[in-house]
């Protein structure tokens, strides 16, 4: 952590207040914090790192343990990507960070959203950048998004037995478009099962969005 | 009350939100009127609530709910707007009980009295994924029970050696699955029983496809038409209570309320608790539904939950039960797979719930069934045993709380078990539990006994 004319104990605890306040997703605060983190000169790349991410830990372990809600979720996501922008705008060109980015939804045919919703703000709130695209999604629909915002994952939720083909469908669309190789592959949702995802071939299966934060991670090589 | 048309033609033209502002708009309203209206969890140790004054004020938060914010159609992008008259006119005018079925196996579903004297309307089984070579012999098994009063349809993902994917397929699917089902109850001897199609998919298409009087459904049979978690509803399940309300079907809705969703926690649950399935009442003229509070880890399957979901699930159902003609059910939903302990305690407690709240039984199964491996007729037959000998023990809502808690000690800090499939631990030609779940239901049960609950032999 470099701080330039900041005291390594008075950087801890702008970079606690900072995390403390998106933890309590208080936008203005989070975004008021990370000026002052800004102005103390505390390395932004470190900032994002523990602030956000810490942050980010925090509000997973509080949803698993029922303390907060997909609301929070949504809050807390907000606040990170503000405090982002905030540590984006003072990132020399060479230093910018580049967020993996998802692109996610529910399959054709399925109105489901519950299970995508909290995946999708766990995903943000785990430091990713998501593209929601609703439900009844069609597979032309995911790799067009997909292609546009560069992802790294497109993550599929289906919760209908019969919906669940349309996983496959991405998958072989993104294949005979000769384009599989550029995309990590996410699904989730009640029907699914680990056999289904080999069958299908996709990379990886969450079975609820604790797990499901774990395999992305892992998919896109983050810690 | 409303009608349809009028609601389709809200559905059109009312105020444009986006699901974002819906959605948070939600949370932020269930928020304050959870302050507003004092709605708290005691925390007291009480299993059910005991508060009277509070059951007039959830019901008081759901209505100011619906009045001020309506309902979402997530198709339109729109607002169904309500006025208070119009709520207040539907609860009034919609109908206490419902006729089903046909012949010597019609049936009158009720709503229930809270500690009421029951007993209690029940439906055993599926709303669980089956393959095809078992659908019939599965129906006619659950069928066999004889207190069944419907049966709902299943899940399946091929039929005849094709995937089911599609619009063309998933029509045929659902008038094969209604095929099956009306074949298997007449295997059991009960031709007229009542059948609930269970939508392989909610387009158009599957939900109409099976209209069959002869083949399929029949206007004394059902159809599962739910509302959407976050007080949503969707055109195509619109279109479909039109056909239906016209051809006479009665409707069921998954109505209960999700905490940690965007209701927020347990008091938002219940005041969503409360709304949807009024929201599903004026919208779907749905008739039976299935009510109360569920967490998303329950659902999910990841852990055992109990309180403070159970007093949640108590408060909405007494709301239901006193302020509104709502017919409420009891999703039996454990946890863990069939042929388990678990399972078999967690469905004891939601049976001796189940008539402290003036709740019918539903469809037993495990929360997140696979395929196969969802319920057996045995605990079904468990839930009805556990229920009706706590109805014939006339125990008041102190009185099941006392044991409920001590079953609840037997379930503290263990895992869901997966289960096992229903060939493995049910007998489907000789029609009963294998013997190693016979064993296991034998000792579950004289543990009960033990615990305090009356059971008699059998079954």
């Amino acid at each position: 952590m470099v701080a330039e004319g900041t005291s390594g104990g008075k950087a801890q605890e702008l970079l606690d207040h900072l995390k403390n306040q998106i933890v309590a997703c208080d936008m203005e605060g989070s975004i008021a914090a990370a000026r002052q983190v800004v102005d103390a000169r505390i390395d932004p790349i470190w900032a994002m790192k523990y602030a956000i991410g810490e942050a980010a830990r925090i509000v997973g372990e509080k949803f698993d343990a029922g303390d907060y809600y997909l609301p929070h979720l949504v809050m807390a996501g907000d606040a990170m990507a503000a405090v982002g922008e905030v540590f984006e705008k003072v990132l020399p060109q060479d230093r910018t960070t580049a967020k993996k980015v998802v692109v996610i939804g529910t399959v054709e045919g399925d109105m489901h959203s519950v299970g995508k919703n909290i995946v999708a703000m766990m995903l943000k709130a785990g430091g990713f950048t998501v593209y929601d695209l609703g439900v009844d999604v069609k597979s032309s629909a995911f790799i067009a998004k997909a292609k546009e915002v560069r992802a790294d994952i497109i993550a599929l939720s289906s919760l209908l037995t019969t919906t669940l083909p349309y996983q496959r469908e991405v998958i072989e669309d993104l294949k005979a478009q000769g384009i599989r190789d550029r995309f990590k592959i996410l699904i989730g949702g009640g029907p699914v099962t680990p056999e289904w995802a080999e069958r299908i071939g996709a990379d990886g299966l969450g079975k609820d969005a604790v797990e499901g934060l774990k395999v992305a991670k892992a998919l896109v090589g983050m810690e | 009350m409303i009608s349809l048309l009028e609601i389709a033609r809200r559905s059109q033209e009312g105020p444009k939100v986006t699901d974002r502002d819906w959605e948070m708009g939600l949370f932020q309203k269930m928020k304050a009127l959870a302050e507003k209206y004092q709605i708290r969890y005691p925390a007291d140790g009480s299993w059910f609530n005991h508060d009277p004054s509070l059951v007039d004020r959830a019901f008081e938060a759901a209505l100011e709910f619906l009045i001020d914010r309506g309902i979402f159609c997530v198709s339109t992008g729109r607002i169904i707007q309500l006025t208070e008259a119009e709520i207040r006119t539907a609860l009034r005018e919609a109908p206490r009980q419902i006729l089903m079925g046909e012949g010597r196996d019609q049936r009158v579903f009720r709503q229930q009295k809270i500690e009421g004297p029951g007993p209690l309307n029940f439906c055993p089984g599926h709303h669980s994924p089956f393959t095809e070579e078992l659908a019939p012999l599965v129906v006619q098994n659950f069928a066999q029970i004889p207190r069944t009063d419907f049966l709902e349809g299943f899940n399946f993902s091929s039929v005849g050696g094709y995937e089911i994917v599609g619009t063309p397929m998933e029509a045929y699917a659902s008038r094969r699955q209604l095929a099956w089902m009306r074949e298997g109850i007449a295997q059991a001897g009960r031709p007229g029983l009542a059948i609930v199609y269970y939508p392989l998919n909610t387009r158009p298409a599957a939900m109409l496809a099976g209209l069959d009087p002869i083949h399929g459904l029949r206007p004394t049979d059902g159809i599962l038409i739910s509302a959407l978690p976050d007080v949503k509803v969707e055109s195509d399940m619109l279109a479909a209570a039109l056909v239906y309300e016209e051809y006479g079907a009665f409707k069921i809705s998954g109505s209960f309320a999700i905490a940690g969703g965007f209701c927020g926690g347990l008091e938002g649950a219940v005041i969503e608790g409360i709304v949807k399935p009024i929201a599903a009442m004026i919208v779907y003229r749905v008739s039976l539904q299935y009510t109360g509070v569920e967490h998303t880890s329950n659902l999910s399957s990841l852990k055992i939950t109990l309180q403070p979901y159970n007093w949640a699930r108590s408060l909405v159902n007494q709301v239901l039960n006193t302020k509104t003609p709502i017919i409420c059910m009891a999703w039996v939903i454990p946890t863990s797979g069939p042929g388990t302990e678990t399972n078999l305690l967690e469905t004891a407690i939601r049976s001796i719930e189940a008539p402290i709240n003036g709740a019918n039984l539903y469809a037993p199964r495990h929360s997140r069934a696979r395929m196969n491996a969802g319920q057996t007729p045995l605990e079904a037959q468990w839930a009805l045993e556990v229920s009706d000998a706590t109805i014939r023990a006339g125990w008041n809502r102190e009185k099941a709380g006392e044991v409920l808690w001590r079953i609840a000690e037997r379930l503290k800090d263990r895992p869901p078990e997966e289960g096992f499939p229903i060939q493995e631990c049910y007998d489907l030609v000789n029609h009963r539990p294998r013997p190693a779940y016979q064993d296991l239901y034998g000792r579950v049960k004289e543990e009960l006994s033990r615990l305090g609950l009356p059971l008699k032999d059998g079954p």
